[in-house]
C-alpha cells in the first residue's frame, strides 16, 4: 500500500507542481470569463443614445412607433438569456423626437436634417411617407448604414407599430388585440413513478454537462496518462522499479495519480464556474430577472459523480492499455484515435436512449462498459431503471477497468523485458497470457 | 557453509523465451559478505539469471531461495538492484527522486533524509541535490542511480554492468564504495562482461557461457588451479621461438610485450633457454597469473 501510495503521490506531485498545469488551470476560468464577460461590457459600452428623428407624414404613427420601441426594448432585456449578445440592451437606447412636416415640402425637411444630421445633433431620421400603412415602405436615413442593428430594431418596432395601427383601424379592440399576440408556452413535463413531475430539463441538462465533462477530460488527460505509462520505458526506469512493486501496484499508482490531477483541475474549474455562475444569477436577479436552479433529486447527483468516474475511469485505463503497448507517446496518439471514435460514438447514444429508454437496446448499451456511462445517465434522467440494474452497470464497468489494468500491467512488463519493441494485438495477447 | 551463509540460492533454473532457452539448468550459491562476479559474453543469460533472482520474471523450472526464503515483497525490499538498463526522471529533483526510490523500498521518514545527505557527500554530488536529474552530466546520473540501489541500505545488491560509461576517477570511487559495502557485510551480486574490472573485486565468480554455468568457484581457486603457466616476455628477436607451438601454445602480442600460455609439457626455464640461445634481447621475462579472461577462454573451449 506505502508503496502504491508513493507512486500515485509522486505522479500528483510531479504534475501539479507543474508550471502548464497552474497555467492551464488559471487560463480557462480566464478565458472562459474574457468569451463570457467582456463582449457583452464592450456591447454595453457601445450602445450610446441613438437620436432618431421621425418624419410621420400619415399623421397617426409616431404614438404608436414610440410605444411599439419601448416594449420591443423590455422585451430584449428580458430575453438576455438567449445567449445572443446583439440582443443586448445597449442598442435600444432610442431617443425619438417628431418632427412636424405639415407646412415643408418634403426636400427642405430633408435639407434642414441633413444639417442637423451633419452637426452631430442627430444620429438619423425616418420618414414615413402618407402611404405607409397601405404599402409599408419608409426610409431610414443615418450616418452609420453599417449598424444593422439599430436599424433591425427600428424595422421591428415599425412592423409592430404598423400592425397595431391596422388593427385599431380594422376596429379590433384593445384586449382582442393582445389576446391576438399572446405568445404560446411549451412545458415538458416527466412522467414518473410518482405521478406528474416538473420537468427534466434541468437533469438532462446536467446529463448532458457530465457527458462533456467526461469527454473533455479524457481529452485533456487521456494522453497524460499514456504519458506517464510511456514515462518509465522511455526514460529506462522500469526495470528499477519492478524490482520494487508489481507492475499491476506501478500502473494503477499511475492511474490513480493522474487521475487525481485531472479532478483537481476540474474542481478548481467547477468551483470558478460556480462562483461565475452564482454571480450571474445574482446580477440577473438584481435586473429583476429570476433563474431558477434546476431540483434534481440528491440521489441523480450521486449518480452523475459514479458514472462520471466510471467513464473517465474506463477511456483512462484504455489509454493506459495503449501505453503499455508502445513505446514512445506519438505511436499511443496514432492508436487512441479510435478511442477517441468510440467515445463519440457512446456520446450521441444520448439521442436514441433518451427516445425510448425502456427499450432493450437501451438496457443493453447502459450495460456495456464503454456506452454506459452515458446512456445510464440519460435512462436515470428518463426513466430511472431498477436499482439492480444501476448497481449492475456500475459494477461491470468498474470490474472492466480492473481487467483492463491487468492486462495493461502484464504487456507492460513483458513489453519492459523486450526492450524497444512495439507490440501487435496478437503479440500484446501473447504477452499477457504468458508474463 | 552452513545455509544461513548463503544469500541467494538457485538450484537447477531455466527460463525459456519461446524456442530460445536463456538459461539452462544453473545452480549456484552466494555466500554472503562476499562479492559474486556473474561473468559471461554478451548473450550468456546473466541479465535473465538476475532478473530472476530479483522477480521482474519468473524461472521456468527450478528453485531460488534468497536469505533462504522464496522471494516475497518483504525480501523484495532488502534488495538494492541496479539494471544495465537504468535511467532516471528527467525532470525531477534529485532528493525527490532518491526519496522516491526509498519508498517503493518501504523506507521513509528522517532516516531517509540522512541517508540521502550521506551519499549527496560520499559521491561529491551534494550541491546538486535540488537540481533536476536532466541538468546533471551523464557520470553524475550514473552516480545518482547508484545512490537509488542502495538508498534503503539493502543486504544484498545486485549491480548489472554498474561502471560501464565511467570515467577512471568515477570508477575508482565507485569501486571503494562497493569493497566499502563488502566490508560492511553487504553481499553484492555484479555482473558484467568486463573480465579485468570483476578480477579486480570478484571473490567468487560463475562464469556463463551460451546460457549454461561453465566454472563456479572462488576466484583465487581457480587462478591457482590454472597454475602459472604464462609468460609476460617483452624481447627483440626471437620469434621463432615464441612460434613454437611445442613451447607455446597460445601468443598474445600486446604495444610493446606478448603474453605465451605454455604448452603442456613446456616449462619457463626451456622457453627462457631457447629465447636467449635465439639471439634474442631480453626486457622482460616474468611468470604471470593467467588473466580472467585467458581462463575463461580455456573453459569455453575446453567445454566445446
Amino acid at each position: 500500500m506505502r508503496k502504491f501510495l508513493a507512486v500515485v503521490k509522486r505522479e500528483y506531485v510531479q504534475r501539479v507542481r507543474a508550471k502548464m498545469f497552474i497555467v492551464s488551470t488559471v487560463l480557462l476560468p480566464l478565458a472562459m470569463s474574457l468569451f463570457g464577460v467582456v463582449p457583452a461590457i464592450i456591447l454595453n459600452m457601445e450602445g450610446s443614445r441613438q437620436r432618431v428623428a421621425v418624419v410621420d407624414r400619415t399623421g397617426k404613427m409616431y404614438g404608436q412607433l414610440k410605444q411599439a420601441l419601448s416594449s420591443e426594448q423590455v422585451n430584449q432585456q428580458s430575453n438576455s438569456n438567449d445567449n445572443d449578445p446583439r440582443r443586448s440592451t445597449g442598442f435600444g437606447n432610442f431617443v425619438l423626437e417628431e418632427v412636424n412636416a405639415d407646412n415643408q415640402s418634403i426636400e427642405q425637411l430633408r435639407a434642414n436634417l441633413d444639417q442637423r444630421l451633419r452637426a452631430r445633433q442627430l444620429e438619423g431620421y425616418v420618414i414615413l411617407p402618407p402611404d405607409f400603412l397601405e404599402h409599408g415602405q419608409a426610409e431610414f436615413f443615418n450616418r452609420n448604414p453599417g449598424d444593422l442593428f439599430s436599424s433591425r430594431l427600428l424595422q421591428s418596432a415599425l412592423n409592430r407599430a404598423v400592425r397595431e395601427q391596422r388593427l385599431i383601424e380594422a376596429k379590433v379592440d384593445s384586449k382582442t388585440r393582445q389576446q391576438l399576440f399572446r405568445p404560446v408556452e411549451l412545458q415538458a413535463v416527466k412522467i414518473g413513478d410518482t405521478g406528474a413531475e416538473r420537468d427534466s430539463g434541468g437533469s438532462f441538462a446536467l446529463v448532458f454537462g457530465v457527458g462533456i465533462t467526461m469527454y473533455l477530460s479524457i481529452l485533456m488527460y487521456g494522453q497524460a496518462i499514456l504519458g506517464a505509462v510511456i514515462e518509465e520505458k522511455e526514460t529506462r526506469i522500469a526495470e528499477i522499479l519492478f524490482s520494487s512493486v508489481k507492475p499491476f501496484t506501478l500502473m494503477m499508482g499511475k492511474l490513480v495519480g493522474v487521475s487525481l490531477v485531472a479532478l483537481t483541475q476540474l474542481a478548481i474549474w467547477g468551483l470558478a464556474f460556480s462562483a461565475f455562475a452564482l454571480y450571474g444569477v445574482g446580477v440577473l436577479a438584481g435586473r429583476g430577472i429570476r433563474a431558477s436552479i434546476p431540483t434534481i433529486p440528491f440521489s441523480h447527483y450521486i449518480y452523475f459523480g459514479l458514472f462520471f468516474l466510471l467513464g473517465y475511469f474506463l477511456y483512462a485505463t484504455i489509454y493506459a492499455l495503449l501505453g503499455s503497448m508502445v513505446t514512445t507517446v506519438q505511436e499511443g496518439g496514432q492508436l487512441a484515435m479510435p478511442v477517441i471514435l468510440i467515445l463519440v460514438i457512446s456520446f450521441y447514444l444520448f439521442l436514441p436512449v433518451s427516445r425510448s429508454p425502456d427499450s432493450s437496446f437501451s438496457f443493453w448499451v447502459s450495460m456495456l462498459p464503454l456506452s454506459a456511462p452515458v446512456a445510464m445517465l440519460v435512462r436515470i434522467v428518463t426513466q430511472t431503471p431498477p436499482f439492480w440494474q444501476i448497481a449492475l452497470s456500475l459494477l461491470i464497468g468498474f470490474g472492466t477497468v480492473l481487467l483492463l489494468m491487468w492486462i495493461a500491467s502484464r504487456i507492460y512488463r513483458v513489453g519492459m523485458l523486450m526492450y524497444g519493441k512495439r507490440a501487435s494485438i496478437p503479440e500484446a495477447w501473447r504477452w499477457a497470457r504468458q508474463a | 557453509m552452513a545455509a544461513s551463509e548463503i544469500t541467494v540460492k538457485l538450484d537447477r533454473v531455466s527460463k525459456r523465451f519461446g524456442d530460445f532457452t536463456a538459461v539452462r539448468e544453473l545452480s549456484l550459491a552466494v555466500r554472503r559478505g562476499r562479492v559474486f562476479g556473474l561473468l559471461g559474453p554478451n548473450g550468456a543469460g546473466k541479465t535473465t539469471t538476475i532478473r530472476m533472482i530479483v522477480n521482474i520474471t519468473g524461472p521456468d523450472t527450478g528453485n531460488i531461495l534468497l536469505f533462504g526464503r522464496k522471494i516475497n515483497a518483504e525480501v523484495q525490499n532488502r534488495i538494492g538492484y541496479l539494471p544495465e538498463e537504468r535511467g532516471l526522471y528527467r525532470r525531477m529533483k534529485v532528493a525527490d527522486q532518491l526519496r522516491f526510490f526509498a519508498e517503493l523500498k518501504n523506507v521513509g521518514g528522517k532516516q531517509v533524509e540522512s541517508r540521502i545527505d550521506e551519499w549527496l557527500a560520499r559521491l561529491k554530488l551534494s550541491e546538486w541535490k535540488n537540481k533536476r536529474s536532466m541538468e546533471l552530466s551523464k557520470g553524475m546520473q550514473q552516480k545518482i542511480q547508484f545512490i537509488t540501489t542502495v538508498i534503503h541500505d539493502p543486504d544484498l545488491l545486485i549491480l548489472d554492468e554498474p561502471f560501464s560509461g565511467l570515467d577512471p576517477v568515477n570508477l575508482e570511487l565507485l569501486k571503494e564504495i562497493v569493497l566499502d559495502l563488502k566490508r560492511a557485510g553487504k553481499t553484492i551480486i555484479f555482473s558484467t562482461h568486463q573480465m579485468e574490472v570483476a578480477e579486480k573485486i570478484c571473490d567468487d565468480i560463475c562464469l556463463l557461457n551460451r546460457s549454461e554455468k561453465v566454472f563456479e568457484g572462488s576466484l583465487r581457486d581457480i587462478k591457482s588451479s590454472f597454475g602459472r603457466n604464462s609468460v609476460a616476455v617483452r624481447c627483440e628477436g626471437g620469434d621463432g621461438v615464441l612460434d613454437d607451438p611445442a613451447l607455446v601454445s597460445k601468443l598474445m602480442r600486446h604495444a610493446d610485450e606478448a603474453q605465451a600460455l605454455l604448452a603442456a609439457g613446456a616449462d619457463a626455464q626451456t622457453l627462457l633457454r631457447r629465447l636467449i640461445d635465439s639471439g634474442a634481447v631480453i626486457g622482460k621475462f616474468e611468470m604471470i597469473e593467467p588473466s580472467l579472461n585467458d581462463i575463461f577462454i580455456a573453459k569455453v573451449t575446453e567445454a566445446a
